[in-house]
């Protein structure tokens, strides 16, 4: 018999493990499903978020309200300038998948090498974040797990809303489908490409902050989560933003609820496992194709 | 890979001493002074340069320097250890505190240590295995410090064949005992320290029974598969190991962990995880209301700085190197430390600081007997000859602290304690009595 407040909460821990995911896959696939540019710098902008607001809240003393908002903004201005300096003369000089990804690879090692340098190897933690535990019955959530869920969910629905309902969001979507057609009807597609990454950089952004708030900031943290993000996205289908979150959402709870029978060691094998599964017999993703 | 070595700053001082460098006003005045003594009618005769020279406090305790303390001499050392990646916090204690014992050393009028730093990237085996092939082939190393359990494991047969020196004092591990040239400075991680915690928790919680455990594959396994099953019945007089939770090293959540441990409904929990993981789970535990003593076998002030105030309820048993320990060494040591680094070292800073002076020991008995300190097989046999060295860990205010190699396991015996936090530093409970120390088996 297996016991109910074990799955209970396996179960809580694995949506708030799943949202986190999938606010991170969501990121890593608007951009990749719009610019086919495997961007594994994001690994660096979720770096930079983190060390931003250590940098506002601890250094220059700032309340949380501003130093998140603050530390949000770097990390868009670095996607942005990610973009303009790095992927567009990239892209002008007809530059392969390959080299981009290489390039994005090689910033993402630089960004983790500076942080060491700069603040050097030790964790660092954001002051003053308040959190509290809540038992609901045996089960218990803290402050900080529903504020992970809630502001998640809410960043993911935004987004799917503004590519949905707004102009930009339909040009978007246009150049995802076929950029030359879109060029051609008067969308800059060097400006959707930036608009994209600056959307991505700010969404891994919040997850990055919302991780700090509860963690720390070391120089190599981005990498693991961004992995996890490419593997939801593969998962939930490559040309579809809300399956990379669907996709998210069902890696955070294979891998908390695969508790039940099998010890923690074996959770990253579970996530391969079922990567695995999926590319072999759906290998589009669970979503497959959609619009955005 | 980084070579450090120690030269001349251009103000004039020595930056090696901190002493300014001879000028011509000095000249004259230890003439005057000399000129006096012959003047004076004494029968004057040249002091050895080293005596001379000598003004490190260092000098006081470790002897003199000038030939027979290695001036001159050049010996290369390697440093394996992890730069970068999750355990780069103890690449970076590790690396300070010998590089600041190899400049001491060179500022005692000792012999030119260099050491070059191989990044195990934390823990990885190829470039630990690729790394130290690379020091030995074409740094020409005597001497090895490395760290971490697996990485320096595959190190053996390329050590023993090279006969390269080596110290561990990091990731101690069974596996490593009992291997020629390579030598433990710490208790052995998770397994000395276990039956003292686990004794400790059962005296301080007699109605603790039921225990739950956690640990990695990487590290302390032995002391969770052999040890704890051994020793808490035994202990706590009828209890029972009733969760055994595995964890990746490197987990930052560990939801899974706490979800399957809380159901076992455990009195206490025993851990060997380590590092930054320790942080999270003792911080993750306490936010999931879990409020049963948790007692580890590692403190670090990383792991501290991850779990904030929820570290105040944290237990731990370890060989604890203690900054405010008065031994004189360890008094020159701290004041070193900060004033090169602007901070108290680290239990792992202590360990490889102490290691260089091992080898500045060694170093000098070879060449007391005529032999070539740059062999690494010379030096292990000074090592064997005489196992006795002096320590940063205990003595007190008059004495400096000893520590001794067991010959045959490759062990080292250091003052074991428990160790409660409170606000965030260690405060010791009680010493571990030596007999709780567990035998070394060759098959452990």
């Amino acid at each position: 018999m297996i016991d109910p407040q074990l799955i209970a909460q396996l179960l809580v821990a694995g949506v708030v493990l799943g949202s986190r995911y999938a606010l991170i896959a969501v990121s890593f696939g608007v951009i990749y499903s719009t610019t086919q540019i495997f961007h594994l710098a994001h690994a660096g902008t979720y770096t930079v978020a983190a060390y931003a607001a250590i940098v506002v809240a601890n250094r220059f003393g700032a309340p949380l309200w501003l130093a998140l908002p603050a530390a949000a903004a770097v990390a868009v201005a670095f996607g942005a300038v990610t973009d303009l300096a790095m992927y567009q003369p990239m892209r002008r000089r007809s530059a392969t998948k390959l080299a981009m990804f290489l390039a994005s690879l090689g910033l993402s090692i630089v960004v983790s090498s500076l942080a060491q340098i700069v603040f050097g190897p030790q964790n660092l933690s954001l002051d003053r974040v308040p959190n509290q535990t809540f038992l609901l019955g045996n089960v218990t959530v803290t402050t900080l797990n529903i504020a992970e869920v809630v502001v998640g969910w809410a960043a993911i629905g935004a987004l799917l809303l503004f590519l949905r309902r707004t102009q930009f969001g339909r040009a978007i979507n246009a150049v995802r489908i076929n950029p030359q057609v879109a060029m051609a009807v008067g969308v800059s597609v060097d400006r959707i490409y930036l608009l994209v990454m600056m959307i991505g950089s700010l969404l891994v952004a919040i997850a990055a902050l919302l991780f700090l708030m509860g963690n720390v900031a070391f120089p190599t943290m981005g990498l693991d989560p961004i992995l996890i993000g490419f593997i939801a996205v593969f998962l939930g289908g490559t040309d579809n933003v809300f399956g990379a979150a669907v996709g998210g959402l069902a890696l955070g709870l294979a891998t908390s609820l695969s508790g039940i029978w099998i010890s923690g060691d074996f959770a990253s094998a579970v996530v391969f496992a079922i990567l695995f599964v999926v590319l072999v017999f759906r290998p589009q993703g669970l979503l497959g194709k959609a619009a955005l | 890979m980084a070579v450090y070595g120690t030269s001349r700053d251009g103000d004039g001082t020595d930056i090696d001493t901190g002493r300014p460098a001879i000028d011509r006003r000095r000249l004259l005045l230890k003439g005057a002074a000399a000129g006096a003594a012959i003047a004076a009618g004494g029968r004057f005769s040249f002091p050895r340069l080293a005596a001379a020279q000598d003004s490190s406090p260092l000098n006081a305790i470790f002897g003199p320097g000038g030939a027979v303390g290695g001036q001159g001499k050049t010996v290369q050392g390697g440093m394996n250890l992890a730069m970068t990646g999750l355990g780069a916090f103890f690449g970076e204690v590790m690396s300070k505190g010998a590089l600041l014992a190899a400049k001491q050393i060179k500022a005692a009028n000792g012999p030119d240590i260099v050491l070059t730093i191989n990044d195990h990237q934390s823990g990885e085996v190829p470039p630990s295995v690729n790394g130290v092939r690379k020091l030995i082939s074409q740094n020409k190393i005597s001497f090895l410090q490395t760290s971490y359990g697996a990485p320096s494991e595959a190190l053996i047969p390329i050590l023993q064949q090279n006969k390269i020196l080596t110290f561990n004092g990091g990731g101690a591990s069974p596996k490593q005992l009992f291997q020629d040239f390579l030598w433990m400075t710490r208790m052995v991680f998770a397994y000395d320290p276990t039956p003292g915690a686990l004794t400790w928790l059962a005296k301080t919680y007699s109605d603790a029974k039921r225990l739950a455990t956690i640990g990695t594959l990487e590290n302390g396994v032995e002391a969770l598969d052999q040890l704890a099953p051994k020793v808490w019945p035994d202990v706590s007089k009828g209890g029972e190991i009733v969760a055994k939770e595995i964890h990746d090293v490197g987990l930052t959540d560990f939801s899974q962990v706490i979800a399957r441990v809380k159901a076992t409904n455990p009195d206490a929990i025993f851990t060997v995880s380590f590092g930054n993981d320790l942080g999270y789970l003792v911080k993750q535990f306490r936010e999931a209301a879990v409020t049963v003593p948790i007692v580890g076998i590692e403190f670090t002030q990383d792991a501290q700085t991850i779990a904030g105030a929820a570290y105040d309820t944290f237990v731990f048993a370890t060989d604890y190197y203690d900054t405010a320990n008065p031994n004189p060494w360890n008094v020159e040591f701290v004041k070193a430390h900060n004033a090169e680094y602007g901070k108290d070292p680290e239990y792992y800073g202590a360990n490889y600081y102490e290691q260089v002076f091992v080898v500045w020991d060694l170093i000098r008995r070879v060449l007391e007997e005529n032999g070539d300190p740059t062999k690494g097989d010379a030096l292990q046999t000074a090592l064997i000859q005489k196992p006795v060295f002096k320590s940063v860990y205990g003595g007190d205010a008059s004495n400096v602290g000893e520590m001794t190699f067991d010959t045959q396991a490759h062990t080292i015996a250091k003052p074991m304690g428990v160790f409660a936090v409170k606000d965030g530093k260690p405060k010791l409970l009680e010493p571990i009595p030596t007999e709780l120390v567990p035998p070394k088996e060759k098959s452990a």
